[in-house]
């Protein structure tokens, strides 16, 4: 039943995606609204049935369905029987249509009087889209296929995807990629309609880049985290080709917003706020391509079929190549020839668009290139984690810079003199604080260095503008050469200083001990000792573990906190994972990892002391707060406005 | 077909990872001078793990991940330098054993094309400038 | 010139595309090597026989005829599937084949080969695995054809089957010329 209603409502989905087509298509004015509001309703509905149909038959367990089969079994825990939903391929195409619908019912939202050729050519390119995805999921990835044969149990589903990090980690991707294709139909609408109706496209991009932005950075946050806990390392980033396919098109939607921002107040940069939101879209589906058409191999590729590579760049070539051609085209009528000096905070923001291109492209040249060695020549190179680090940590550097320096200049022009000279305090307090953290970590690392000043060349100059706003208000000064900020500004910069504080401290000075220990043994790391006190056995609900318990104890012999890493083994797919044991303050993380071994010759243990770990994961979350409070801003004023 | 085989053969392999416990870098395999062992970890950093998806034969714990670390460090005690040593690799496993590429010309367009973009990203930064400048000049 | 400046990244985009179809369709492994010995002389080395007393000595060993080198251990399934294989091409084409017994241990080798037949004319023991880095060996098994030269032409990686048999023959006959 609950198979059938779902692959019912998943071609129902398609008949409402092209009706939406056809309709926004249609010149007549009158009826357009009327339909869409059906076409876009049923699409939602119908997606969501068939999203929860599939949901449905994972928690009951069908295995009549291939893709419960495949990925469940009836011992897994229940949340991750959900999760396991879009742990998948097929699956999670379905999570990809039925954000898709709900962005577009969002889009449909914005009609009024005033802009209904707009939205229809918008409605009218996301149908496009939709279809192309309802097409890819019903003839190559359907989820509701069924079984020949009946089988009692299912073939389980891979631990390390057992986690609460990661199931959460999918979807926050997917409203970024989704979000970033509703920018591309406003921009691809905002191109083809006719100038003259001047319509403040821009006012519309702006509350669905930044949804898109803000949840793309959540999701790379949460598999980082993941990363960090699961893999046992002590590290959150590998330049996997997968993590590069979500940092790609979040790079470009940074440039994005802040070109937006521009766009906004000074009607400048406008056609680089087109082709950003092209390309990151279009950058957005080429991740999802290398990721599920097994041309690379990376930890997490869902192994996949090159057929299924081949619609997905048939698709790729027609979106992207319609879109750019159009920009091609009609770029030139959106130049906007208003004057700004290198110095002010639009020459900022286009220093800080060159530099995340160019990063982006950095990054995906790096990605690329191996495929490209092997189709011209008979070799096959890697390019791995110091290819990427030594290329693009100096490229950045000059940005973050001139991040630092934003809050301080004017729309315009600034006076160049009076920027520095009023930054001078806030350069020699991020001096001072970083000379106090290199003497407290005792180490003289030039890049380490150049990270924490940065950071805190980043925080003084924030905290410098506010008080000098303070100042204004407080003495009615004119407020000509202070330029107002927004507190979302201030909060997603404040956690972009409080990232690299916490990127520099771990990568830095993070102190790695191996050893062999057996029970009762006792070892010290860093101004810590640890005891390995016992060995138990340990009963989860699907796997089995063997857990180890550390007492750590700091220099005054108090006790902090008992570890129990784990090495868990999964009868059902024949696996084992090691669980780290963390315990974290604002200092500093204590890692600890269980490795093999026995009694009688002790066992392998790892740990780890990673300094400032938890700052990445504070300041990921103040970026996401930012932006929220940019997005709750921006709809508010998009209200005031009444467009 | 072939890789659907080699799939196979690599997760066969790793199943007996389990009843063989092969494990990621073990204290046992240390060597007694700390500069040498960690020269000898540096190295493996850089040494990818060829039946593995991206780790290094350091993080990795497939049992030629374990052969290629002793190799590497037998090589630094017998006095091998770290170009002799990743000379020793290439030529048995090729360029793809490394994952920093390395300096050739087949890997010029990798190396160079980054710092080319900035060129190109700061001339479009002056170029804007410029046009300013102009635009300035003829209000 | 502005005309250049936006045509161009249209085609690069397009280019990229080319790559990515081209690669899609064309029957490749993302995860093989190519072997870096081919066209390349044997490696010297030398090593102890499984189940005589003596020591085989590369090259000298190599000249002659075509031979195969097959590395194999009890502990890997598909060894013991592409076994019978084996013994298809040394009994019934007659081919010498070595083979490299790969960090295993003996006494399990040698009541392996007497259950399952010895296709080889000599077995060699490579219990730290050092012939088989020589050889650039990542995953088990391995078969490399060598010619009577020396001069190994071809590496299999992974066990022969059914389905790649006939393709193998062919690959030793154009050795054999």
């Amino acid at each position: 039943m609950a198979p059938s209603l779902g692959n019912l409502t998943l071609w129902l989905s398609l008949l409402f995606a092209i009706f939406q087509f056809v309709i926004s298509h249609k010149k007549n004015f009158c009826s357009v609204l009327q339909f869409n509001k059906i076409a876009v309703n049923g699409l939602l509905f119908c997606a969501l049935v068939s999203f929860f149909s599939l949901m449905y038959c994972h928690i009951v367990s069908d295995f009549s369905v291939i893709n419960v089969f495949q990925n469940s079994h009836t011992t897994k825990p229940l949340l991750y029987k959900i999760s396991g939903v879009w742990g998948n391929h097929e699956g999670s195409m379905l999570l990809w249509i039925l954000v898709l619908t709900i962005f577009n019912y969002f889009i449909f939202k914005l009609y009024n009087q005033k802009n209904i050729i707009f939205i229809s050519k918008t409605l009218e390119t996301q149908a496009i889209i939709t279809i192309g995805f309802l097409l890819f999921t019903i003839l190559t990835s359907n989820p509701f296929d069924r079984m020949i044969q009946s089988h009692t149990n299912g073939l389980g589903f891979n631990p390390l995807l057992q986690d609460p990090a990661l199931a959460i980690h999918p979807p926050l991707l997917y409203i970024g990629y989704v979000g970033f294709s509703a920018a591309f139909s406003l921009s691809v609408a905002a191109m083809s309609i006719n100038t003259e109706e001047k319509i403040p496209w821009y006012n519309y991009l702006k509350p669905f880049v930044l949804a898109a932005w803000i949840f793309l950075s959540a999701g790379i946050a949460f598999g980082s985290i993941w990363a960090y806990y699961e893999l046992g390392w002590g590290g959150w980033w590998f330049w996997d080709p997968v993590e590069n396919a979500s940092f790609m098109p979040w790079l470009l939607g940074t440039a994005l917003v802040h070109s937006l921002i521009t766009v906004e107040r000074r009607k400048s940069l406008q056609s680089w706020v087109l082709l950003l939101s092209i390309l990151s879209f279009l950058l957005s589906i080429i991740g999802t391509f290398l990721v599920r058409s097994g041309i690379l191999t990376s930890v997490h590729t869902f192994a996949l079929d090159p057929a299924r590579g081949i619609y997905i760049l048939t698709f790729v070539a027609l979106l992207g190549g319609y879109s750019l051609i159009l920009f091609g085209l009609k770029s030139k009528n959106f130049l906007n020839r208003h004057y700004f000096s290198f110095f002010s905070r639009e020459g900022a923001i286009l220093v800080n668009n060159i530099i995340m291109i160019v990063v982006c492209a950095s990054v995906f040249l790096g990605t690329i290139y191996p495929l490209l060695v092997e189709v011209f020549s008979n070799n096959k190179i890697s390019v791995g984690e110091p290819y990427f680090n030594s290329v693009t940590i100096p490229i950045m550097m000059p940005a973050i810079l001139v991040m630092g320096m934003g809050p301080m200049l004017s729309w315009g022009k600034s006076d160049v003199i009076g920027i520095l000279i009023k930054s001078l305090p806030s350069f020699l307090l991020a001096v001072v604080i970083s000379s106090i953290f290199f003497w407290v970590y005792g180490s003289y690392n030039m890049l380490g260095l150049a990270g924490i000043v940065l950071a805190f060349w980043i925080m003084s100059n924030i905290l410098l503008t506010i008080a000098l706003q303070l100042n204004i208000k407080n003495k009615e000064v004119t407020q000509e050469n202070i330029p107002k900020y927004s507190s979302g500004m201030i909060i997603a910069h404040f956690g972009i200083a409080l990232l690299i504080l916490g990127i520099t401290g771990s990568s830095i000075w993070q102190k790695e001990k191996i050893i062999r220990m057996k029970l009762n043994d006792e070892t010290s790391i860093y101004n810590y000792n640890i005891v390995f006190k016992e060995v138990s056995e340990v009963m989860g609900p699907n796997y089995v573990a063997l857990q180890g318990n550390f007492w750590v104890y700091n220099n005054k012999k108090n006790i902090i906190t008992k570890l129990k890493p784990e090495n868990r083994f999964y009868p059902v797919t024949n696996n084992s994972t090691t669980e780290a044991s963390i315990h974290t303050n604002l200092s500093r993380d204590l890692y600890v990892v269980l490795g093999d071994g026995d009694l009688n010759r002790g066992w392998i243990v790892r740990m780890y002391y990673n300094p400032l770990v938890v700052w990445i994961w504070i300041g990921a979350f103040a970026i996401f707060l930012g932006g929220l409070f940019s997005m709750k801003n921006n709809l508010k004023k998009l209200k005031r406005l009444s467009i | 077909m072939q890789r659907i085989l080699l799939a196979i053969v690599v997760c066969l392999m790793m199943s007996q990872i389990i009843t063989l416990n092969c494990n990621s870098v073990e204290p046992d395999e240390f060597l007694q001078n700390p500069k040498k062992e960690l020269r000898a970890r540096n190295i493996s950093k850089n040494v990818r793990c060829l039946v593995c998806q991206n780790q290094s034969i350091d993080e990795s714990s497939a049992h030629l991940a374990k052969d290629l670390r002793i190799l590497i460090r037998r090589k630094i005690i017998q006095g091998n330098s770290d170009e002799e040593i990743y000379s020793f690799l290439t030529e048995r496993y090729g360029d793809f054993i490394l994952l920093k590429p390395p300096f050739k010309i087949g890997t010029l367009l990798l190396w160079v094309l980054p710092f080319v973009f900035l060129a190109v990203g700061i001339f479009v930064i002056f170029l804007y400038n410029n046009k300013s400048k102009k635009l300035d000049y003829n209000k | 010139m502005k005309k250049n400046i936006l045509i161009s990244p249209i085609i690069l985009f397009f280019l990229i595309l080319l790559v990515f179809f081209y690669l899609l369709i064309t029957d490749r492994n993302p995860s093989e090597l190519p072997s870096m010995l081919i066209n390349k002389k044997v490696p010297a080395f030398e090593a102890k026989l499984l189940l005589e007393n003596k020591t085989f000595i590369s090259p000298g060993e190599f000249e002659n005829e075509t031979t195969l080198v097959n590395f194999f251990a009890t502990w890997c399934k598909p060894c013991r599937d592409e076994h019978p294989y084996l013994k298809k091409l040394s009994d019934e084409r007659g081919l010498k084949i070595i083979g490299i017994n790969y960090k295993d241990d003996s006494k399990r080798a040698v009541k392996w080969l007497e259950k399952l037949g010895n296709p080889y004319s000599s077995v060699l023991l490579d219990s730290n695995a050092r012939l088989g880095i020589d050889w650039g060996v990542y995953g088990l098994p391995e078969t490399f054809i060598v010619n009577s030269n020396g001069v190994i032409k071809y590496r299999l990686v992974g066990p022969i089957t059914k389905k790649n048999y006939n393709a193998f023959v062919l690959k030793v006959k154009e050795v054999e010329k």
